[in-house]
């Protein structure tokens, strides 16, 4: 009997507090739909529990993410007017001071708990995931690819040259979870279906191992996009374009876009590179000089090989664009390339006379 | 040994696939907490702190990033050569880090080693070299031999 | 003979610390004394969770183990009830208190199996105390183990930029370190004695 007792008040014990956590299970940590309100005038309704950015995802609106929301990467900003909670520790080794003072969170980090305000860039709503086929896939350089995607059924994508969308790499080999990478789009805007993107292999890289080691032609991959303020700006001046390495993609789909549109500017582009190996689409140039009499290609190699039987201009990229501007010149410049070589491109293009607002740049 | 959660949250970061490829750990098998701890004792009776290592990196790295991929010579030995990749590189501590590789060749005895932004701040800042059999671990030994820094 | 309430909290800090009279709680307090910070983070998790869950052991104990005369299951119940409190204690602190969470959040889940606090909850039951007794020794209990761990941290901390045999290095120099601070703890027991 005393046996009977005993094991029932056990039982009644436990049962008791399994209830009492499954009833506050269900009564806290359920949220409701909450009301997600955008810049003011558009209002969404989601299930409240799960993190903002996956919830603006659900709605079709994608805030560019590197790392796929795992809080690594500090990319997807956002600024929560109200309902965001405090600030986590999580957030803040991503954001500065001033940051911190204008409301701006971490969308991946803040949970939707309750009805929640948020400003997003405008540009952002055009913004879609695409579907698409790998139809080439051409080395350029020996750690340089092309690969052309072309959008599945009848999507078509809106873009301004110098943009860049977001390639999806899925999961694969070790790698447990889905990764965003940006690349710029290389080919000009009037190809609504079909875009062509310029990939240099990062050593041990996540994304560009998957690129070069794992996709084939015919496979099927996703990006979003269209995504960045690099474009081509209306004015009169004489253009500049610096680049190095993959930058010479978005220069490309701007090239083009003056070829379609006529815009017949006087514009000079420099593309440095270290030795021959490294040079590409020089004909794609020459072509480009034919069509547009205004425009020349120098490209520049800092260090050539006796084998490449180098004749054009040598130095690094700086020294190049030093010796061919004048100071007094009418110029606006579009830089791509990685932060060094944009940095020191930027401290001699002021050197030239260039006012800071004129010159537009991508940094890797 | 046991470490504190915030250390597990960020010993997960570092596996393989999270942030990186290869992850941050090679074959380690050690805890974080533990591969810091050994790391310190090392620097210590190396005569150097993880400042100090760091600084010496930063230094070398900031003249090789002026030649765009050249090699440069520093010292009359080092040839420090800076490759700069697209995109930035997250930290598992927090962060964002250009992509930056260098490599250092000592042209006295044709040894040299390698490492990347993200490296300087995790040592400069943490106190974390990568774990054993990582492809980017800096071994502190190696470094001070081949940089050939002194003490003090 | 009862103990005034008050001399218990202060005596459970200082005179009969948890930590360093009866060495409990020994795993986290060696492995989170790596730094300042952390240890502080566990310490008040500690105090929280051991206030509480003490008095709600109290309450069982008193009202349910006892008039059923089950009072040899306490060991049991014990456990459980601490580990459906942290669990209770963590959602409500994801709702209504994240930046909360997200500070001490981290450290909960490693409280449960702590196993100071199923000891202070064990002699409440030896030494027969009373309700405000109970609440007293929880909270006193509590403060010093955070004590303790964040003395603990503070003195390795220093000791991590020193060179330390390598024998003695990690939890061997920890325990060192804790048997010196145990005997200075012994010159405070002319305060109060509750043991």
């Amino acid at each position: 009997m005393s046996v009977l007792i005993t094991t029932s008040i056990i039982t009644a014990i436990g049962v008791f507090l399994a209830a009492l956590l499954t009833l506050a299970e269900r009564f806290l940590l359920d949220y409701g739909i909450c009301k997600i309100t955008i810049n003011g005038d558009k209002i969404y309704q989601v299930r409240g529990g799960n993190h903002l950015l996956g919830s603006l995802q659900e709605q079709d609106i994608f805030i560019p993410s590197a790392c796929g929301g795992r809080g690594s990467c500090g990319l997807c900003k956002v600024k929560v007017l109200e309902g965001g909670g405090p600030l986590l520790p999580t957030e803040t080794p991503y954001l500065t001071k001033e940051e911190i003072e204008n409301h701006t969170r971490l969308a991946c980090q803040v949970k939707v708990r309750n009805d929640i305000e948020i400003l997003i860039p405008e540009e952002l709503f055009s913004i879609r995931e695409y579907e698409a086929k790998v139809v080439n896939f051409k080395d350029l350089t020996y750690d340089i690819k092309l690969i052309s995607l072309q959008l599945k059924g009848d999507e078509t994508i809106d873009f301004v040259a110098g943009q860049y969308v977001q390639l999806k790499i899925p999961v694969y080999g070790n790698i447990k979870e889905e990764v965003y990478r940006a690349y710029s789009i290389a080919s000009p805007e009037s190809n609504k279906k079909q875009i062509d993107l310029i990939i240099r292999r990062v050593p041990k890289g996540i994304a560009t191992t998957y690129i070069f080691d794992y996709l084939k032609k015919g496979d099927t991959i996703f990006f979003n996009g269209p995504y960045g303020d690099f474009y081509l700006r209306d004015s009169q001046r004489e253009i500049i374009y610096i680049a190095g390495g993959s930058g010479l993609a978005p220069i490309k789909s701007m090239l083009h876009k003056m070829i379609e549109e006529g815009i017949d500017r006087k514009a000079t582009f420099f593309f440095g590179c270290v030795s021959g190996r490294d040079l590409y689409f020089v004909e794609e140039m020459k072509s480009f000089e034919e069509k547009l009499p205004n425009f020349k290609f120098i490209p520049a190699l800092s260090n050539p090989n006796p084998e490449d039987n180098w004749l054009g201009e040598t130095g690094l990229i700086t020294e190049v664009v030093d010796r061919h501007i004048s100071s007094d010149g009418d110029y606006e410049a579009y830089l791509c390339g990685s932060p060094g070589m944009i940095n020191a491109s930027i401290k001699v293009l002021r050197s030239k006379g260039i006012p800071e607002e004129l010159i537009f740049y991508d940094k890797f | 040994m046991k470490q504190t959660p915030e250390l597990d949250r960020i010993q997960e970061l570092m596996q393989p696939g999270v942030i990186s490829k290869d992850g941050f750990l090679g074959n380690d098998t050690r805890n974080l907490t533990d591969i810091l701890a050994d790391d310190q004792r090392i620097v210590t009776n190396l005569g150097f702190t993880h400042q100090e290592l760091a600084n010496a990196m930063e230094e070398l790295t900031e003249v090789g990033k002026k030649a765009f991929g050249n090699p440069v010579l520093v010292r009359g030995f080092l040839e420090v050569t800076v490759d700069s990749s697209k995109g930035k590189m997250a930290s598992p501590f927090g962060g964002l880090f250009d992509k930056e590789n260098v490599v250092v060749v000592n042209k006295k005895t044709g040894e040299s080693i390698r490492w990347t932004t993200l490296n300087i701040h995790m040592i400069r800042d943490h106190g974390f070299y990568e774990g054993k059999g990582s492809y980017f671990r800096v071994e502190p030994e190696d470094l001070v031999r081949v940089l050939e820094l002194y003490v003090g | 003979m009862y103990i005034n309430p008050i001399v218990i909290f202060f005596a459970s800090i200082f005179t009969s610390n948890i930590v360093l009279t009866n060495f409990l709680g020994m795993c986290s307090y060696l492995a989170i004394s790596r730094d300042l910070k952390s240890s502080w983070g566990l310490g008040q998790a500690v105090i929280f969770v051991m206030t509480i869950t003490t008095i709600l052991n109290y309450l069982v104990y008193k009202y349910i183990l006892v008039p059923a005369e089950l009072e040899y299951l306490r060991y049991i119940v014990f456990i459980i009830v601490v580990a459906a409190f942290v669990q209770l204690l963590e959602m409500v602190l994801e709702r209504f208190m994240p930046g909360l969470y997200y500070t001490l959040g981290i450290f909960l889940p490693l409280i449960t199996v702590n196993c100071a606090i199923l000891g202070v909850a064990l002699f409440m039951v030896i030494r027969e105390y009373t309700f405000i007794q109970s609440l007293a020794y929880g909270a006193g209990g509590g403060i010093g183990w955070a004590l303790a761990i964040v003395a603990l941290a503070g003195i390795r901390e220093k000791v991590d930029e020193t060179k330390i045999p390598k024998g003695l290095q990690g939890p061997g120099f920890a325990l060192i370190v804790t048997g010196i601070m145990a005997m200075a703890f012994i010159g405070l027991s002319g305060i109060a004695n509750i043991q």
